[in-house]
């Protein structure tokens, strides 16, 4: 009894000085933060100006980001989530980790701001915690909702809808990519890399946009959902890693 | 001592009576659900506890039911729960079943305005439609139960619905000549409790799914709409009448909580926060589904509008300025600006999501 109690000990010992040797396995962690003209967004508070002079505040963002994928020097690419849905009344939605990213340099990581045109399919993600809030009706060409942001402008009592999507079946979904340099060796440790979203920069430059005109919707409107998109592209995100 | 002699001899007198002085043959297997304890002789009748699983298949456009993992769907569990619904025995008097006041021929809900309970008294909220519970993730108007489950428990007691007690209700189901096998049967269980009373509840409430409307066979291809109904599906589907939004998916609902400008503050009925303790929930209640919504007049959660033609007129107006308003309710101030033919088109739209097969008339 007590031979092979000391036996296994051995062999457990062996195995923990071996595990010693092996390589530190890296996490990554995305975060996803939001600021209104650089400071951190603070909900249901009027405090900001959009560049038409206007006003607002924030009561509901909701969006989709998807094929979150980290590109290495050798033309590999990783797929760190399909779709990833967040919730500003919800921090559990602020962040997703993948485990055991595999050594190698990774020189980029792009994402899809939206679902393009292969998964904004109606009821394609109907088991998702996202298919109700941000599903979009097939009258107006299905599919879903890419983001929701919604709040009061002027005053308390007029409100704003800024809803994208893929009007009439159009995509509007667009691509980020960002430089950056990380190598994941046996000794990196856990990552995190954080996805930055300007919302003040949805409505100026190069399109400024008021709600006093668009407010009431936009859903409809392909010209407006082009605009945003390009306002989108031009600098809505910016990405930062922490080692 | 001598009691229990008298009770025995009583017993056997009883049973003997019964079986024409005949020896008493039966299920002497202690473990089957019929065993008979005064069992002489094993008549081969023994039935062992075996249950038939039931599946819910997803209609289209529905997430998959989640059903939590200690109340399995089972066709015995259903029937079980189907003739508790129905049976008065579960109220203080024995005058009430939740059928009552969810009635099936107005989709399970109730025509007055307020349901009165069985000391006559009467609450402030409109006794919900019964319709596709297996998806909803919160039940009342304020989401104040998480489960199918734990919901029962509270009509039964309620001092303004059943008046009962579960003790009440545990002792006459224990004593009464079907229930004892019935719960045996879908449960395994010798002592009828409340827990096994409300999951049997619950599994029938699971399985009252409404998805054969007009609307769907239409989506089916297998139906057509008329120009008016075609119309309020346009309007009700797009920014225009913005109703989809809350109203949301197949099933009409979207699991969260809105205010959709009903009332100015003061509040009379605080709705969501009066179970988040959050001003910024006050006047906030639970979107209820639209389907069937033909026959679930009166409407809202104080069912303050008698027709389909009044929540129009309300949504048309744009609703009432309050601090939770949803920003949804754009149109605040400005109204929808339907014509009287879009109002109409409108209606016609919600009256091609009755399901006559689930109100039991087709
Ligand atoms: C006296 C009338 C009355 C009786 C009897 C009654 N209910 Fe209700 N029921 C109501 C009212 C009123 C509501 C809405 C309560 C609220 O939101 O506060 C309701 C709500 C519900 C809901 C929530 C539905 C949803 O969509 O959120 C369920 C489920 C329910 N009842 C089941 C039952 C069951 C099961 C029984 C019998 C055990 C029962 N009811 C007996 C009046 C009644
Ligand atoms: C902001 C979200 C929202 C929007 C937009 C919305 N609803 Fe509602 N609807 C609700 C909520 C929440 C309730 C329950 C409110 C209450 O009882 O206090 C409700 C209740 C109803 C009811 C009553 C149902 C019942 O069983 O009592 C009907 C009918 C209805 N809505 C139709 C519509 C129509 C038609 C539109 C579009 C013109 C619309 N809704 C737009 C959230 C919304």
């Amino acid at each position: 009894m007590k031979k092979t109690l000391l036996l296994i000990s051995a062999i457990a010992f062996l195995f923990t000085s071996c595990d010693k040797d092996k390589a530190i396995v890296t996490d990554i962690t995305i975060n996803f933060n939001h600021t209104v003209n650089g400071s951190e967004l603070m909900t249901n508070s009027m405090i900001y100006t959009n560049e038409a002079g206007e006003n607002y505040d924030i009561q509901t963002l909701k969006y989709l980001i998807s094929d979150i994928t980290l590109h290495s020097e050798n033309g590999s690419s990783l797929l760190l989530d399909e779709v990833h849905f967040i919730d500003i009344s919800d921090e559990s939605t602020f962040s997703l980790t993948y485990n055991e990213v595999p050594n190698n340099n990774y020189t980029s990581i792009s994402f899809d701001m939206g679902l393009d045109t292969a998964k904004n399919i109606s009821n394609k993600y109907v088991n998702d915690d996202f298919h109700t809030t941000m599903f979009w009706p097939e009258p107006n060409g299905g599919g879903y909702h890419y983001m929701k942001l919604e709040g009061a402008y002027n005053n308390d009592s007029t409100f704003y809808n800024t809803h994208t999507g893929g009007t009439m079946g159009a995509d509007y979904s667009f691509n980020h990519v960002e430089n950056i340099s990380l190598t994941v060796d046996n000794d990196l440790g856990d990552v995190s890399v954080n996805i930055n979203m300007e919302i003040n920069n949805w409505y100026n430059s190069p399109n400024q946009i008021e709600f006093s005109s668009y407010g009431m919707g936009i859903m409809m409107n392909m010209m407006m959902q082009m605009n945003i998109q390009m306002n989108g592209i031009t600098d809505v995100f910016s990405v930062t890693v922490d080692k | 001592m001598k009691s229990l002699i008298y009770l025995l001899l009583g017993a056997i007198l009883i049973i003997s009576c019964k079986k024409d002085l005949a020896p008493i043959s039966g299920c002497t297997d202690n473990i089957a659900i019929n065993y008979n304890p005064n069992a002489i002789t094993e008549d081969q009748s023994c039935n062992y506890f075996s249950t038939t699983p039931y599946v819910i298949e997803t209609p289209y456009g529905f997430p998959d039911m989640k059903i939590p993992s200690d109340n399995p769907m089972t066709v015995e569990g259903i029937a079980l729960g189907e003739k508790l619904f129905k049976d008065p025995i579960l109220s203080a008097d024995n005058t009430q079943a939740c059928i009552n006041c969810h009635q099936q021929n107005f989709s399970f809900s109730d025509p007055n305005q307020f349901s009165t309970g069985i000391d006559n008294i009467q609450g402030n909220r409109n006794a919900s439609a019964l319709i596709n519970l297996g998806w909803n993730t919160s039940f009342n108007w304020d989401g104040s139960s998480l489960t199918l489950e734990e919901q029962a428990f509270e009509p039964v007691t309620n001092s303004i619905e059943m008046h009962n007690t579960w003790m009440n209700v545990e002792q006459e189901l224990n004593s009464h000549i079907d229930y004892p096998f019935l719960f045996k049967q879908a449960f395994n269980i010798n002592y009828i409790d409340s827990s096994h009373v409300v999951k049997a509840i619950a599994q029938f409430e699971r399985t009252l799914i409404s998805t054969n409307s007009k609307l769907d066979r239409y989506l089916k291809n297998e139906e057509q709409l008329t120009i008016s109904e075609l119309n309020g599906y346009a309007i009700f589907n797009t920014e225009k009448g913005d109703c989809f939004h809350c109203h949301s998916t197949n099933m009409f609902m979207d699991n969260l909580f809105h205010n959709n400008g009903l009332d100015i503050e003061p509040f009379i009925d605080i709705g969501r926060a009066k179970v988040t303790s959050n001003p910024l929930d006050n006047g906030k209640f639970k979107t209820p589904t639209l389907r069937n919504v033909e026959m679930t007049a009166p409407y809202m959660h104080d069912g303050r509008f008698a027709t389909l033609e009044e929540v129009v007129e309300h949504y048309d107006s744009g609703g009432k300025y309050s601090t939770t308003v949803d920003p949804l309710m754009k149109k605040l101030g400005v109204g929808l600006q339907l014509s009287n033919q879009e109002k109409k088109d409108l209606v016609a739209y919600l009256k091609t999501l009755t399901d006559n097969e689930f109100i039991g008339s087709d």
